[in-house]
């Protein structure tokens, strides 16, 4: 395929234009050396029509099973709606709302993600997205070392490992140092909720020790339908909370792209990095949206911004802003109750199969179970043969199991009738 | 201009099915975890849709209109691309799944790095980082980790003054010290101020080539060997490869990093900000640095590597943004071996529409210009290129960047891109004149720009001293004449009552 539409004759009398006579002349007198053609041994161009039938080939190289797993990426129904209006050119491919009379849609749609997001959250402000979930913490920490400058990060128990990763490469590139107590020197306290085990908790006694020793607290939200049924992180206490949006209306894309949450308590939103959207008037008194607090970033402040980070990831936001219309108030709690009770009803048929349950709190919609002494490998495989992807297999016989809507009653008896013909077998 | 949370309550059509089990019980989960209310609008589905169609509306993008957007390559994004990342197989795949259910996906990473290894002749690459200023992040950090194990103290970073700010932001998050460099008169990087400033404790030369000027770095050899012999690496910010492509690699004028931003060159969508794809290419001195997981290519399959070595970790959840990473790998295979044409056209088109302007305004550097040019208004007058940029709106396109890069006063900095026709390039340049010659005509005009969007110039000074971010579902937001509307709760409260 070709996406260039400059004619021959075109080209000719924009050479003319420009007084050289070839396109390699051009590139002679641009810089000398690019005028000698490197072969890029790429392999040969195709056509709309072999690009569609290489790139199915490779795709059904993936097999998709029923999801039984969840540890950071939930598998939820995506109304067909959020689609049809996300694939809107005018969505599709503007770009960042520089240019405010341009941009409206995309401004207004920023203003009601912060505002989904705050309502949700129970904070104050919220800016317009992060890359993903695990960067959003790491801005948070970074956030709160810059705020009180100070470098210890204290991270409770339960943090998903890959975030608990990201926040150690970007503490080791900021300098900062993860620690094992609270104390006056401890920037900020993180705890996520439900945690990576799907144990939910009143974190007040956690934000309690924060703010005791003058030290943030960020609650970090994985799966946030759980925001539908359980209280809000403002309710105990967060000052900041960030998150993955992915669940809200993003398909699980292997991993991204995803969508990163950050809101703050006011007393912050000047040290939030990336956009925001403010609402405001124009010249004649109608209301409209611009980007605000531009000065506390890269492009204007350079070494003094907030943060790197320059776009946010928009679409994603847009996605959910819709995804959270469509579903409404009653639809995200029957999604969260859904979820909540399918997770709960696995549960009780798995412990009646002599699986272990490894939660002391109450969770939402994952939980941890230990398989008969050393059946799990095998447990796993055979789900896998029929076709379902049984749970994140975390060493000895232990097991997370996530279940969302998408796992019918019908799912959840096969998974367990297929474990006791498995155990049968055996 | 309606909100969503201003629609009277009415009935949501996404009740999932529930005819199988009770939605309204919650079990044993404690009252005390139990939220108390959850302020949002319930709306039907056809009033959803009208919102939010009705919103794009007041959009504009690449497939509205001509975006000159420089330094950003806002060219065409292929539909069939967007087709092709929505195949099942890609989009539904779990991240967290088998080695063996994975295998598509791992293929399509590891070649896409291949390619990039072809294009960039960089000996690795990670496709982790989810847009180009994590991609720096990451490349400052592998210098950082590097520089430790070496157990050398470099705690300097150099970068020219007409760079993106994203260098020296990411620069002072790791800790680093800028030091700047001022541009000669040709637009080069003063390599005189370069050679003084270059001391032992320098870390990293972080370079755009071709630079924000537009112009390629005349001595970027010279600078290259000169930090090598001082220790010092060199990253280049590949904001600018829409110049490159199969003419010169970045490894051969001495980087030893560079960034891929994969929605400009490689033409995946810009989503009104984001989601972009960053990739992060090195030699092979920092190979092991790069982040974990590692696709490796075992012959008979395709596996992912998570054993740490030097690595500096991850940047992320899990691979990247691998729908972006799909679109980059279907644009680059529906070019093939001739993806050099995309460079020459985009060149082409910046030199045409450049000569179609340089007389009507002041062109600070008068060389050839790569993919893009900057031009000043700066004789027309103060504020005159905001002016400008607002009065083409009302000719149908999209503004330059203005007032960057910041060397340049009253500065439009212009980026046709390879995909445009003669005929929108000299639409563009007749509506520029244009409006260049109404500024002297009637200047009060141009300042009330623009006239045919859905609002008329916005008025920033009171977005940042009185802050409406959110909406509150307390107090709804004042109507237009100024009287409170009740909140959502306010309006469920009524009704029960």
């Amino acid at each position: 395929m070709n996406y260039i539409p400059v004619t021959e004759n075109d080209k000719r009398i924009m050479l003319r234009r420009i007084g050289v006579k070839s396109i390699n002349d051009l590139l002679i007198e641009l810089k000398p050396r690019i005028a000698d053609r490197s072969e890029l041994g790429l392999p040969n161009p195709m056509s709309e029509l072999e690009l569609l039938e290489h790139m199915k080939r490779l795709s059904e190289k993936n097999n998709l099973m029923k999801y039984f797993i969840g540890a950071g990426a939930y598998n939820h129904y995506v109304p067909a709606a959020v689609n049809h209006l996300l694939m809107r050119g005018e969505f599709l491919t503007g770009y960042t709302p520089y240019q405010a009379e341009m941009s409206q849609g995309t401004l207004q749609a920023m203003y009601e993600f912060q505002s989904f997001i705050c309502l949700l959250t129970g904070m104050d402000v919220a800016n317009a997205s992060m890359y993903d979930g695990s960067s959003a913490l790491a801005e948070a920490v970074l956030l709160s070392s810059s705020y009180n400058g100070r470098n210890g990060v204290f991270v409770n128990n339960g943090l998903n490992p890959q975030y608990m990763d990201v926040l150690k490469t970007y503490c080791e590139g900021a300098d900062l140092e993860i620690v094992n107590e609270i104390n006056e020197k401890t920037t900020c306290v993180i705890g996520q909720n439900p945690d990576f085990y799907g144990n939910l908790e009143n974190l007040e006694y956690l934000s309690d020790r924060a703010h005791k020793v003058g030290a943030l607290f960020i609650t970090c939200v994985i799966e946030p339908t759980s925001l539908a049924i359980v209280q809000p992180p403002g309710y105990y206490g967060a000052d900041l909370v960030v998150g993955e949006g992915q669940s809200f209306g993003i398909p699980i894309n292997f991993g991204g792209p995803y969508l990163g949450f950050l809101g703050v308590k006011n007393f912050l939103l000047k040290k939030i990095p990336g956009r925001i959207a403010g609402m405001t008037t124009d010249s004649k008194g109608r209301k409209g949206f611009v980007l605000t607090f531009q000065a506390r970033e890269q492009h204007i402040r350079r070494e003094r911004a907030t943060s790197n980070i320059t776009t946010n990831v928009q679409l994603m936001a847009i996605a959910s802003t819709i995804y959270l219309s469509l579903m409404g108030r009653t639809g995200l709690k029957n999604v969260a109750k859904l979820c909540y009770n399918r997770a709960h009803l696995l549960q009780k048929k798995l412990a009646k199969m002599d699986f272990k349950l490894l939660n002391d709190k109450p969770f939402y919609n994952e939980f941890l179970v230990r398989a008969p002494s050393g059946s799990s490998e095998n447990v796993l495989s055979h789900l896998l043969k029929e076709g379902i992807l049984g749970g994140l297999h975390l060493g000895h016989d232990d097991i997370l199991i996530c279940c969302t809507e998408m796992n019918s009653l019908q799912d959840i008896e096969s998974y367990t009738s297929i474990i006791n013909e498995g155990m049968l077998l055996k | 201009m309606k909100l969503i949370f201003e629609y009277e309550e009415s009935i949501t059509g996404h009740l999932p099915n529930s005819n199988d089990d009770d939605p309204h019980s919650l079990g044993d989960l404690p009252r005390e975890l139990i939220r108390k209310e959850l302020p949002l609008p319930n709306v039907s589905e056809i009033d959803v849709i009208r919102h939010y169609s009705n919103m794009s509306r007041k959009n504009f993008g690449v497939d509205i209109g001509f975006y000159p957007l420089g330094s950003c390559t806002m060219k065409y994004n292929p539909k069939i691309n967007e087709d092709i990342a929505k195949l099942e197989g890609f989009m539904q795949l779990h991240p967290l799944s088998h080695q063996s259910c994975i295998q598509g996906s791992l293929q399509l990473m590891w070649e896409l790095g291949e390619y990039f290894k072809k294009i960039t002749g960089m000996d690795a690459f990670s496709l982790q980082p989810a847009a180009g200023s994590q991609s720096e992040l990451l490349g400052v950090m592998i210098a950082k980790a590097y520089f430790k194990e070496k157990k050398e103290k470099r705690t300097k970073i150099i970068i020219p003054d007409s760079a993106h700010g994203t260098n020296p932001a990411t620069a002072a998050i790791c800790k680093f010290e800028t030091i700047t460099v001022k541009s000669d008169s040709r637009g080069n990087m003063d390599i005189n101020e370069f050679k003084e400033l270059l001391e032992e404790d320098i870390a990293l030369v972080m370079l755009t080539n071709p630079n924000t000027l537009g112009l390629f770095e005349e001595k970027a050899l010279e600078i290259s060997d000169l930090a090598h012999r001082n220790g010092t690496l060199m990253y280049c910010d590949g904001a600018n490869m829409n110049a490159l492509l199969g003419m010169t690699r970045p490894s051969d004028q001495g980087f030893d990093l560079i960034h891929l931003n994969l929605h400009k060159t490689f033409s995946t969508p810009h989503g009104g900000g984001g989601p972009g794809a960053g990739a992060l290419g090195v030699k092979t001195l920092l190979s092991d640095f790069l982040p974990l997981p590692r696709v490796v290519n075992e012959g008979k399959h395709f596996a992912l590597d998570y054993d740490k070595r030097r690595s500096v970790g991850m940047t992320r959840y899990c691979y990247g943004n691998f729908g972006m990473l799909v679109r980059a790998y279907a644009y680059i295979r529906s070019w093939g071996n001739e993806l050099r044409k995309i460079s020459e056209h985009a060149i082409l088109n910046a030199n045409y529409l450049c000569s179609l302007l340089k007389e009507d305004f002041e062109l600070p550097y008068d060389r050839r210009c790569a993919h893009e040019f900057v031009l000043s208004s700066r004789k027309l007058g103060q504020k005159s290129a905001l002016n400008i940029a607002k009065r083409l709106m009302d000719y149908g396109f999209h503004p330059p960047t203005i007032y960057f890069p910041l060397i340049v006063p009253e500065s439009l900095m212009i980026e046709p891109t390879e995909t445009e026709s003669k005929e929108t390039l000299d639409k563009f340049a007749t509506a520029l004149r244009k409006i260049a010659k109404e500024l002297k005509e009637n200047p009060e005009l141009v300042k009330g720009a623009p006239y045919t969007r859905s609002v008329e110039r916005l008025d920033e000074v009171m977005a940042a001293r009185r802050p409406n971010l959110r909406w509150n579902a307390h107090t709804g937001l004042e109507d237009e004449e100024g009287k409170k509307k009740p909140g959502i709760n306010e309006r469920e409260d009524r009704r029960q009552k």
